[in-house]
């Protein structure tokens, strides 16, 4: 075989020289070498540029999904959790289905036959929703069609186990689990905690292959924990709603605050909605009324312009106002009381709800003055407690007034609130008036008040309240088995378009043990429908049932023995409105 | 493969040259293996395959085993009898090479008419025309012997030929199977001893030709340029190139491992074909790649030595049928090692024994059946048997 050295063969017609073998030998031999050197370039030298633009083109920065924190009522109960769920999605390029796999696949998926043909039609994109966030076990049996091309993301999913009683405090979260509404939104930012990254390489379709690095680990969310108590919201939801459908109203609200710490016990609205169900209802049924809407208090404002009075020195608790046979003509605007008195105590204005006394009794003191005492009762301003789209109420600069205008803001007509605001003035009058912060979120210290009113002023107009429920008052079906109750209805005509129509906002708002209040509790009924329309009619009854069962729940020790109902015959006596 | 010499009396002395038998061997198992791997997730996904993963190796397996069994008849067949049919053989080459730009009979794939459908599997005529040409190229060099030292005249009629040959495969277009059988037939002649000066003159002209052919559009400008830079459009015309050459660099020494290869996964076309250097420099590295070009090499070894064997014993056609293979299967590979590592413009060439391909997997075998036999044959005469 040692070719090289044999001799040219010249045998024969022709001959084959050796050395253009050789040489032709060499050559090829030479070119494979040439190859071998450029491997060892391509693999051994420069592969770290190679390398960098392989990472480039198939290097990927993924996000991880961060768990969202949950949401729970004071004593743990879960209000809001995140579950895993499983999202459809298609390459349609790779989709390959028969008829009858699609009639499966869109009965599956909640679509009709045409519509998931018509979503795997465009055969130039990669990546196709079909389903967002399908249960595991409906997601189980897309899997076992076994269609090519179709597959699963996992996602995670908000579920509120609260369903619709805590629908407009909780809240809810978009598809890709941003808060959009409720403490979802207001806390997002600790409740979603922050996305990790983790590098990858991708395959060109967009599967992840391999996991290279982590560059961040997720930060999970934090979890909330909410002044809320899941059993004090449940029922002060089921009584709201039933009182709004007892009395054919367009809407109703119930706000439970603990007096001595301004936390938020319970916070409901009828209507509501289930936010387990992808399909949102309308922009009014999402609306957190409690909070979102404004109305005219009407003589829920009484306690204060009294309490201001009492705390300027103007009048005492028995101090005799002439109310002058029921009417009383201010800038040439008269004011009626439907239950006309030649005289009533200061008391007697407050338990009988007079607007021609509390008028009188405003127009005593200085605008500046009343308007002070109002505004440091929190009116005109924002609660405090954060939530997304809360009105703040209007209190007009008191340098504006008109003598009428002062006059008729004393019995709550030209000033509006929102129902906590309303139920958080009340604070001062449980707290020896002190106003409490009010917060959604579960306090361990008691929140410092700012102090309003006097010990004394407090006391007073709480006793007055009292006797609102009493028999004479305006609201004895407020009264509570074995608890006192100090509280006051209102009534209110409806402004629409700068005019007062017939139609009534009835509310209450009280406070129990009256000896030592513990819970205040704010009750609103928009437009009852029915015959009955007097706050001490509509709203009281859901004080009464809503404060006792509370209480009791709450294992407040009795301050009045249990035969303390009294009602006395005929009719409640109604408000002027 | 070599039933036949298998069955036959054990002697002292091997009657076939089993070394070129385990390298033939080796490039097969490492191909099999290697299309798998480079197919199965293109095989899993595609409509086409009908999503089974072993698709392209169930077929690239049934190649081998019909390129086998055609091997064990082509080594039954004497060189003398090759020698006979050569011009014949060429002519059925040329025939099935103007049916397959017939519309109706060729089949077209990626706009190229390279393929007869055959019922079940597609003949690749150009393929078959590799074989025959080292054949006819020898016969031919045989044959006009007595001139060879006079300029021309044993030159243009090969040339002519050739000229139709290259004209039918441009037309398909089959631009890697023209450089082939170009190198085959100028090999053969080189080989066969003719005028130094035609072949000097070629050496100048021919780089001239193609520099005025390169320079003269600016389309073939754009394709050198494109294979010199592939970083200057990595996602346009760079494509494929980039990518190669990045499946290279992330194999390193010893690679990523069998399996775990990304540039298969979609990124890289034609990973089991054309490209399939590319995806075993990724999953076993610079070993890999040095085992496959060493493989090559000792094939070239080989095939020269039973070449000049053959040629001392006086048997020219063998010699350069032998050489021929050398080069045919030579030049192939180093085409297509030199496209994937991004030295040479893309070709379209498979690499001979490792790539998934019918025709081209049969056809090599058949030409290492006929190289087996030149062996064989030298060794009955070196002991004065009869062929």
């Amino acid at each position: 075989m040692n070719y090289a050295t044999t001799p040219i063969q010249t045998t024969g017609q022709i001959a084959l020289p050796a050395w253009r073998s050789r040489l032709l030998f060499v050559l090829l031999l030479a070119g494979l070498a040439t190859l071998l050197v450029r491997a060892v370039y391509l693999q051994g030298i420069n592969n770290d540029f190679l390398q960098q633009k392989g990472d480039a083109r198939y290097g990927r920065i993924v996000d991880i999904h961060a768990h969202r924190g949950k949401i729970t009522d004071r004593n743990g109960e879960p209000l809001a959790v995140s579950t895993p769920v499983e999202s459809v999605w298609a390459s349609p390029a790779d989709v390959e289905v028969t008829t009858k796999q699609i009639i499966q696949l869109a009965s599956i998926v909640g679509l009709t036959p045409e519509e998931v043909k018509s979503r795997l039609r465009d055969t130039s994109r990669e990546f196709v929703y079909l389903k967002r966030q399908l249960p595991p076990e409906q997601a189980a049996r897309v899997v076992k069609l076994g269609i090519p091309g179709v597959s699963l993301q996992r996602e995670y999913r908000r579920y509120y186990p609260g369903g619709d009683v805590t629908s407009h405090l909780i809240g809810f979260t978009d598809v890709d689990d941003n808060g959009q509404e409720g403490i979802e939104l207001a806390l997002q930012a600790q409740l979603g905690g922050k996305a990790g990254s983790q590098q990858v390489i991708k395959d060109r379709r967009g599967y992840i292959v391999e996991d290279v690095a982590s560059l961040r680990a997720p930060k999970a969310g934090g979890d909330v924990v909410l002044s809320i108590d899941s059993k004090i919201q449940s029922l002060a939801y089921r009584e709201i709603k039933q009182a709004v459908e007892r009395n054919r109203a367009k809407a109703g609200s119930i706000v439970v605050l603990d007096a001595k710490t301004g936390e938020v016990l319970a916070l409901a609205n009828w209507p509501s909605f289930n936010p387990n169900n992808r399909a949102k209802p309308s922009v009014g049924v999402l609306r957190n009324r409690s909070v979102t809407d404004l109305f005219e208090p009407g003589s829920t404002m009484k306690p204060f312009t009294v309490a201001a009075a009492l705390e300027a020195g103007k009048v005492k608790p028995g101090t005799v106002i002439n109310t002058a046979g029921g009417e009383f003509t201010v800038n040439g605007r008269t004011i009626h009381d439907t239950h006309p008195e030649r005289s009533l105590t200061v008391g007697q204005v407050i338990q009988r709800s007079s607007n021609v006394g509390t008028a009188r009794i405003a127009l005593g003191l200085s605008p500046e003055v009343f308007w002070r005492s109002l505004n440091e009762s929190g009116f005109g301003l924002a609660t405090g407690c954060e939530f997304p789209g809360e009105a703040t109420g209007k209190l007009r600069d008191y340098k504006t007034w008109r003598p009428i205008e002062q006059a008729t803001m004393s019995y709550g007509n030209g000033i509006s609130v929102n129902l906590l605001q309303l139920a958080r003035a009340y604070t001062v009058f449980a707290n020896s008036g002190e106003l409490k912060t009010i917060t959604l979120l579960k306090q361990e210290t008691p929140t410092v008040g700012v102090k309003v009113f006097s010990d004394v002023t407090a006391q007073a107009v709480r006793d007055m309240m009292e006797t609102v429920v009493r028999p004479g008052g305006t609201a004895p079906l407020a009264q509570i088995t074995g608890y006192r109750v100090a509280g006051k209805t209102g009534t209110a005509h409806k402004l629409e378009n700068g005019k007062y129509v017939d139609r009534y906002v009835a509310s209450f708002v009280g406070m129990a043990p009256a000896s030592d209040p513990r819970l205040i509790v704010a009750v609103m009924v928009n437009e009852p429908g029915g015959r009955d329309y007097y706050g001490g009619l509509v709203a009281a009854p859901v004080f009464s049932s809503v404060m006792g069962s509370s209480l009791r729940i709450l294992n407040v020790p009795n301050d009045a023995p249990l035969d303390n109902v009294i009602m006395a015959p005929g009719e409640v006596i109604g408000e002027e409105v | 493969m070599f039933s036949a010499v298998l069955s036959a009396p054990r002697r002292t002395v091997a009657e076939y040259d089993s070394v070129l038998v385990w390298i033939i061997t080796a490039l097969l198992a490492i191909g099999l293996v290697m299309v798998y791997s480079a197919s199965i997730a293109t095989a899993e996904a595609g409509k086409y395959t009908g999503h089974q993963a072993t698709y392209y190796l169930m077929r690239h397996g049934i190649f081998i085993m019909i390129g086998i069994a055609a091997g064990v008849i082509a080594f039954q067949v004497p060189t003398q009898m090759w020698q006979k049919y050569a011009p014949y053989l060429f002519l059925i080459g040329v025939v099935l090479l103007v049916l397959v730009l017939i519309p109706g009979i060729g089949r077209a794939v990626n706009g190229s008419r390279r393929w007869i459908s055959l019922f079940v599997v597609n003949l690749q005529p150009s393929e078959l025309m590799k074989l025959f040409a080292v054949l006819y190229a020898a016969d031919y060099a045989v044959r006009k012997g007595a001139v060879k030292d006079h300029l021309l005249e044993p030159f243009l009629p090969m040339f002519g030929v050739m000229a139709l040959v290259g004209a039918l495969l441009l037309l398909e277009p089959d631009m890697g199977a023209f450089v082939v059988i170009c190198a085959i037939a100028m090999g053969t002649l080189w080989l066969g001893g003719f005028n130094l000066k035609i072949f000097g003159g070629l050496v100048v002209l021919l780089p001239l030709a193609f520099a005025a052919l390169i320079f003269s559009s600016e389309y073939r400008m754009q394709r050198v340029v494109g294979f010199m830079d592939p970083w200057s459009d990595p996602y346009g015309k760079g494509y494929q190139l980039s990518h190669a050459l990045i499946a290279f660099g992330r194999g390193e020494w010893l690679g990523v491992g069998l399996g775990g290869s990304v540039e298969k996964l979609f990124y890289l076309p034609e990973a089991h074909t054309d490209f399939l250097l590319a995806v075993i420099a990724e999953e076993l590295g610079l070993f890999g790649v040095c085992t496959v070009i060493l493989l090559f090499g000792w094939l070239i070894v080989r095939a020269f030595a039973i070449g000049r064997q053959a040629a001392m014993a006086d048997r020219l056609f063998a010699a350069l049928v032998a050489q021929g293979i050398a080069v045919w299967l030579g030049v192939q590979a180093m085409i297509n090692i030199g496209v994937n590592m991004g030295v040479l413009p893309t070709k379209g060439l498979t690499l001979p024994f490792l790539s998934f391909g019918g025709s081209g997997v049969v056809v090599n075998l058949m030409a290492v059946a006929v190289l087996l036999r030149i062996d064989y044959e030298n060794r009955r005469v070196a002991r004065g048997l009869p062929i």
